[in-house]
């Protein structure tokens, strides 16, 4: 378990998301569902050191979150947010290398290496031939494929994303869940992502965490907890479960 | 990288330097070109200078008046430009300059209650950094609180501008009509060397602002990200604002403290060179220094041989500065909030 909660509390204006105990399996795919407001983004940015997580309550590696310096903490994990908007319009490959942050010395420029290990990255994710272009000019599935490749290039274990296929056609959409179920397959790296597509969530992940009201409703892998009562009792519209070509569909 | 922006890096090395030596022939003396490049070398070689019709005349004009001169226009460029590069990048608008976050208010404010009751003979650095600092944090603090920290940043930064001018315009109401007309001189801004005693303090302020913050230039690009990327990234936020507020301030506050009021290098200058060699810091915070060494030193010739009487070189920077930067802000299409 190279990522482990215990007893989350974050509290924010009047909403509390409260974890007793959740384990995310290593070098696997693990999707958190739920209704718009559950604390889904909330858990992504406790779990990536984006809000302050109390100390003993989020575990890296065995490592506590709260006492791990921030480079150490990046090193370990990194986050891809669902967008990306600048002033500052940089070149694809210069925003690739920014994942580096953890590994260059404030006062030094990143080294070939680093430079190497963000075209690799940049290469891993289809979009080498693109390093010398603006990230405007960019389309908005390029755009996430970047954000993605930053964060391989970050070089970390963990990979925490934050719906990364919203507002993606289905041709782009299932291109990134294959790109996201590669990384936890082949690069073995434990992956966390929050997803709205339930068929999707379903398809890719090896466990699934559904998250209702700050509160973990049920989690285990796909096949065991998914059921349409859960799924009602989560959402609380009626949904039916669909079997064809041995995969399940859930439909409303 | 494209040929051109390598074409155009390569003329921002070389200009600073072509703007030094031609800048050292333009003076009320007229002084040959063999003689200067002679008397910059009789130091080493002392018997270079026995041809002089006025030895004495030439090593004086050259080392105690052109040189220290062109010096202090170079660093002074050279702070504001960073300083203003660093600030765009940490508060990611490149709008963001000296003025909006009050700090150039603040120094001016602080070093002419310093002229005014303490005298000229008390280094007026210490009064101008104390209130530059006063007056960021009085932005900073009131727009952190705001959902919209750009827009509230720039409000913020023009009401806390406007109430260190109204404290100003209350210094100089005080003010003897001699110290009146000193400091009036001083705030339009001047390249007028005030001796070597009280540059010991400012110039190596603004020396080490410029270096500091040019070993720091990679770092700017992750800071110029969300400050959620940026932390996620492995990015220490609190102590690096901390870090480039700090020299930003600093630099600022020493160059104003020694200059008076320069406006527009700080905005008008790391603009030209995004434009001329991209976005990425590791080239715009060390071009900027260089482009804006070399605007200031070329403002202050033209603020020095334009009339027969020295011109406030302050007003020149101003006026070369907003009419371009209205172009550019036309050309660019771009919202920046």
């Amino acid at each position: 378990m190279s990522i482990r909660i215990r007893d989350l509390v974050h509290r924010y204006q009047g909403f509390e998301l409260r974890v007793p105990a959740l384990d995310f399996p290593s070098a696997a795919l693990t999707a958190i569902v739920g209704p718009n407001g559950a604390g889904k983004t909330t858990l992504l940015k406790c779990l990536s050191g984006i809000l302050p997580s109390p100390r003993g309550s989020v575990f890296v590696e065995g490592r506590d979150l709260a006492t791990l310096p921030e480079a150490a903490r990046a090193r370990k994990l990194a986050y891809v947010p669902q967008e990306h908007s600048s002033a500052f319009n940089y070149a694809i490959i210069d925003f690739v290398l920014m994942g580096r942050t953890a590994y260059v010395p404030l006062f030094a420029t990143p080294s070939d290496d680093d430079t190497a290990a963000a075209m690799e990255a940049l290469d891993y994710v289809g979009l080498a031939r693109y390093a010398g272009r603006a990230y405007t000019q960019l389309s908005s599935g390029e755009r996430r494929l970047v954000l993605i490749a930053r964060a391989l290039a970050q070089d970390a274990d963990s990979l925490v994303l934050d719906e990364p296929t919203t507002f993606l056609d289905p041709k782009h959409e299932t291109g990134l869940m294959d790109l996201v179920r590669k990384l936890a397959v082949e690069k073995k790296k434990t992956v966390l992502v929050t997803l709205h597509n339930l068929d999707a969530a379903v398809r890719y992940s090896d466990m699934l965490v559904f998250l209702k009201e700050g509160r973990v409703v049920s989690a285990g892998r796909p096949a065991e907890i998914l059921s349409a009562d859960l799924l009602e009792r989560v959402y609380d519209i009626p949904m039916s479960i669909l079997e064809h070509a041995g995969r399940k569909f859930i439909v409303r | 990288m494209t040929r051109t922006q390598r074409v155009l890096r390569g003329l921002i090395v070389i200009f600073p330097f072509a703007a030094f030596f031609v800048s050292l022939f333009i003076g009320s003396w007229h002084i040959p070109v063999k003689d200067i490049v002679k008397t910059l070398l009789s130091p080493v070689f002392p018997s270079l200078a026995s041809g002089f019709p006025d030895p004495e005349g030439y090593v004086n004009t050259v080392f105690s008046v052109r040189l220290p001169r062109l010096i202090l226009a170079m660093t002074v460029g050279a702070s504001l430009s960073v300083s203003g590069a660093a600030l765009q990048a940490l508060f990611k608008n490149p709008l963001v300059n000296e003025f909006i976050l009050g700090i150039s208010s603040g120094a001016a404010f602080g070093a002419s209650l310093s002229l005014v009751f303490l005298g000229a003979a008390f280094p007026p650095q210490i009064a101008a950094f104390a209130f530059a600092v006063a007056a960021v944090l009085i932005v900073l603090s009131i727009s952190r609180k705001s959902d919209s920290p750009i827009i509230s940043l720039l409000l913020t930064g023009v009401i806390t501008s406007a109430f260190f001018s109204a404290l100003l315009s209350l210094v100089e109401y005080f003010a003897s009509p001699y110290a009146l007309q000193a400091l009036f001189n001083w705030l339009m801004g001047s390249m007028s060397w005030p001796g070597w005693h009280e540059l010991v303090v400012a110039l190596p302020l603004m020396g080490v602002g410029v270096a500091v913050l040019i070993l720091m230039r990679w770092r700017l690009n992750a800071l110029s990200m969300s400050d959620e990327e940026a932390r996620a990234m492995g990015v220490n936020l609190r102590r690096d604002k901390i870090l480039v507020i700090g020299l930003a301030t600093l630099m600022t506050a020493a160059a104003t403290s020694v200059a008076g009021i320069i406006g527009w290098v700080g905005l008008l200058i790391p603009h030209l060179v995004r434009m001329m060699v991209g976005v990425d810091n590791r080239r715009v915070v060390p071009l900027s220094a260089a482009l804006g060494a070399c605007y200031l030193v070329l403002a202050d010739d033209l603020a020095r041989s334009l009339a027969s009487f020295e011109l406030p070189v302050g007003i020149f920077t101003s006026l070369i500065g907003i009419p371009f930067f209205i172009v550019l802000l036309r050309k660019s299409k771009k919202v920046w909030l």
